[in-house]
């Protein structure tokens, strides 16, 4: 019998309909992947299964009885329990205290049991193989893929017989992300339903015994995944036939060193980066994550102190803040990793992000000009086809695509020519994916030079002209042509001597 | 405008409030809405709104200030002073205190912004170290009575409008073009939103961080001579009841108390707001500490409604994938 048997969900928000029409059955012990664009309807779906919000209409039967959450805890009371993309974790507690929060072991005196805890913290962390938790760390120090990791444990510190994961690869490391693949097909062997949302189709092909498909709000359709080709699923997440997600690869870059490196060092994780970017290139930039990936793009940009030379079009400059990167013609821009911390104001409007790098540019004699605004906004809106309503519209309440894309204008508003891209599609839907992927290669034949980083090893491949790959700080290969492949890459981030 | 409107919903039912209140407050006391009544509200209520003024930059960006008391205090209280009742001495002494003023937001602004000093800590500090200089300075002692000039403009008119009217009115035009219309304001309220996306975008989060405070000094110093004109004297505890009233005010006008949102024009109505409300107080024989009270009672109402647009803005995010 199936576990989970869903059948005509709706939710609206207002005029908004989010979902129109979801069927969906799953049974104990199997994979269950939901597949499908941003704002496809998968987002309401889960929320409504953990008990976030509440559907209008249709029905849920979970063991065969009525279920309608009011609130997550009481999903929780019949086994369900989410893990979301946006982390729920209190930065102040430590690893252990928010696994457990909310319903930490107690003593006999109605206080918490600490030592209970740590033992059930341990036994779990153990039990499921975790990466390297130390349960007492306090939360703020971890890792954005860390936090992910302890959002996970939170999860199954529950003991759901339906477990939810909502992109929860997409903030980790490739061998964290492994584990998580090894992780849910041991759930669903202990006899739990894992409901795994992903937008990396390997990903899906590794573990899903099924999958359901989103398009505008309804289910479309559902397999056996061993059942559907690829082709079939994508033209059924976005309703036509996709070509290719990958841009044909031209060769645009010149000779011109648009971005000179040279003993960049910085703290214990960057420790003397050497490398060229020219224009028209897109350079990228792979390895294992936490080699230095992040302390480069942050050190170039002027968000952390480091030492070493760095040149911007020939001229030796020193970056010590965003501002400083972000200035003039010779500037240089970021798209950050942490797009709803450090890319978008999400309480303000589209326009208001698109212009705030820029907003100088907009002011006659110190009063902005309103017309001058919305007519760059309009153009950009227009030209990386963001989906708002209206340019007042707020970033929060766009899609993980449209809102990247927001950010992508706010940083060609900017008259910077270098840019330094730290996994832009990361939580982006496959649609979007193609469009940022050809936006990189339009803006290099412009004679932009972009510096790509990405944690989705297929994407360094298609679409950089060169992958640089960083071991402990440094530039372990720089790999061209023919040798860029995904084993390649591998090869040179975990060999200790690649013979280069 | 509409679009400003349904921005600022919270300002629009700042000024419903502030009319319900006027009309309830005339309803207890038949002369409240009298002009000559109307007239002295403005001029009360326009203290409170120059003071609030600074503090509602500082708000919206993410700070608060708590300095104002005794910047106001020592701004009135060295102006007394150093002008011994003449109006001679003003032309230097007002330029000299207002740059005294802002130079008191320079160190709270460079303690917050550049040496990381939590705001409260910092303000509060200020607030100490000037209350005990100016205790030092005086020896308690009464200060001579204000400058005419300066009593002009705060108690005097000008073709019936109140000098002091006049001048809040400019005030507030000066911060709605600075708020609305330039840049400057573009870039308080991506700080007051969040620091590290300002940071990441550019803005030059450490000056305009200190910027609000010196306003913020500059404000306080300005209403503490002023004040001292319609006092026609200067004393000690004079600016003890603005630091309340300052904060209420941003925050009945709508701002969120953790920054990235309100406007001055919200501040007006709730400046405005609270000095009817010491009108209304007394026409019910409530006695001044039940108006402590219903002050309290009027900011945790406001604030716990602005925290409430601010969950549903939340469930808004949330369901963003739809």
């Amino acid at each position: 019998m199936d576990l989970v048997t869903v059948t005509g969900l709706s939710k609206r928000y207002g005029g908004i309909v989010a979902l129109s029409d979801a069927t969906f059955s799953a049974r104990a012990g199997e994979v269950h992947a939901l597949l499908g664009e941003n704002g496809a309807g998968k987002s309401t779906f889960i929320q409504i299964l953990s008990g976030a919000v509440q559907h209008d209409g249709g029905s849920i039967l979970v063991d065969g009885q009525d279920y309608r959450p009011v609130n997550p805890d009481a999903a929780q009371a019949r086994g369900i329990a989410a893990v979301f993309q946006e982390l729920s974790l209190v930065p102040d507690l430590s690893v252990e205290q928010n696994i457990w929060f909310r319903h930490e072991p107690r003593t006999w005196l109605g206080t918490v049991n600490r030592a209970e805890m740590r033992r059930k913290t341990l036994a779990l962390l153990e039990k499921y193989n975790f990466p390297a938790l130390r349960p007492d760390q306090e939360l703020r120090r971890l890792t954005l893929a860390e936090r992910q990791i302890v959002e996970i444990a939170k999860g199954l510190a529950k003991d759901p017989r339906i477990l939810i994961l909502d992109e929860a690869t997409s903030a980790l490391p490739a061998r964290e992300a492994e584990w998580l693949l090894k992780l849910t097909r041991q759930l669903a062997a202990e006899g739990r339903l894992v409901i795994f949302i992903s937008h990396r189709m390997a990903e899906v092909r590794a573990i899903a015994d099924r999958l359901t498909i989103f398009r505008n709000g309804a289910t479309v359709a559902a397999h056996e995944a061993n059942a559907v080709s690829d082709t079939e699923i994508v033209t059924q997440m976005i309703g036509r036939h996709l070509d290719r997600l990958y841009p044909e690869r031209v060769a645009t870059a010149t000779d011109r060193v648009a971005l000179r490196v040279e003993g960049l060092s910085s703290g214990s994780r960057l420790s003397g980066v050497d490398f060229a970017l020219r224009e028209g290139e897109v350079l990228g930039v792979g390895g294992l994550q936490g080699h230095g990936q992040r302390e480069l793009f942050q050190a170039l940009f002027g968000a952390s102190r480091a030492s070493g030379a760095v040149k911007l079009w020939g001229k030796p400059v020193s970056i010590n803040n965003p501002r400083q990167a972000l200035t003039g013609r010779d500037g240089i821009a970021l798209v950050p990793e942490d797009r709803r911390g450090q890319g978008l104001l999400l309480t303000k409007s589209v326009r208001e992000n698109l212009t705030l790098s820029v907003i100088r540019r907009f002011t006659e004699n110190g009063l902005l000009s309103r017309q001058k605004e919305a007519a760059l906004v309009k153009e950009m809106v227009d030209f990386l086809r963001i989906k708002a309503g209206t340019p007042e519209q707020l970033a929060g309440t766009l899609s993980g695509g449209n809102q990247q894309k927001v950010i992508f204008g706010k940083m060609l508003l900017t008259q910077a020519r270098v840019l330094l891209l730290y996994d832009p599609t990361r939580g982006v839907d496959v649609g979007t994916k193609g469009e940022i992927f050809q936006l990189m290669r339009d803006l290099a034949a412009k004679g932009y030079a972009i510096l790509f980083h990405s944690s989705d090893m297929p994407e360094l491949v298609h679409v950089a002209d060169r992958v640089m790959v960083m071991r402990d700080g440094r530039v372990a290969a720089t790999l061209e042509g023919d040798r860029i492949s995904e084993a390649g890459i591998l090869r040179a981030a975990m060999l200790e001597r690649e013979a280069a | 405008m509409s679009a400003f409107l349904a921005r600022n919903r919270l300002i629009v039912l700042a000024y419903a409030g502030m009319v319900v209140l006027l009309l309830v407050t005339a309803l207890f006391s038949p002369g409240f809405l009298s002009v000559s009544n109307m007239r002295s509200t403005v001029v009360l209520a326009a203290f409170v709104g120059i003071v609030a003024l600074g503090q509602t930059f500082v708000i919206i960006g993410g700070g608060i200030d708590l300095s104002v008391p005794w910047v106001l205090n020592s701004a009135a209280i060295i102006m007394a002073l150093l002008c011994g009742g003449q109006d001679l001495p003003l032309t230097w002494v007002m330029p000299l205190l207002l740059a005294g003023g802002a130079f008191i937001g320079l160190v709270n602004g460079v303690g917050v912004a550049r040496f990381g000093v939590p705001p409260i800590i910092m303000t509060l500090a200020t607030n100490v170290i000037l209350q005990g200089l100016i205790l030092v300075l005086t020896g308690g002692s009464p200060t001579p009575s204000a400058p005419a000039l300066i009593q002009f403009l705060s108690v005097g008119r000008i073709g019936g409008f109140p000098v002091i009217a006049l001048i809040w009115l400019a005030l507030t035009l000066a911060a709605t073009v600075l708020l609305s219309k330039a840049a400057f304001g573009r870039h308080l309220y991506a700080l007051g939103t969040s620091a590290t996306v300002a940071e990441f975008s550019g803005v030059p989060t450490a000056r305009t961080t200190i910027l609000t405070y010196v306003i913020s000094g500059l404000t306080a110093a300005f209403a503490g001579m002023l004040l001292t004109g319609y006092s026609g004297q200067a004393y000690l505890g004079m600016g003890d009841a603005y630091l309340f009233t300052s904060i209420a005010a941003v925050a009945i006008g709508g701002a969120s108390i953790l920054g990235g949102s309100g406007h001055y024009l919200g501040t007006v109505a709730g400046a405005m707001v609270l000095t009817i409300l010491t009108g209304l107080l007394p026409a019910l024989n409530l006695s001044s500490g039940a108006l402590l009270i219903v002050y309290g009672a009027v900011i945790l109402l406001t604030v716990s409604i602005g925290s409430e647009a601010f969950a549903g803005l939340g469930g808004k995010l949330r369901r963003k994938e739809g």
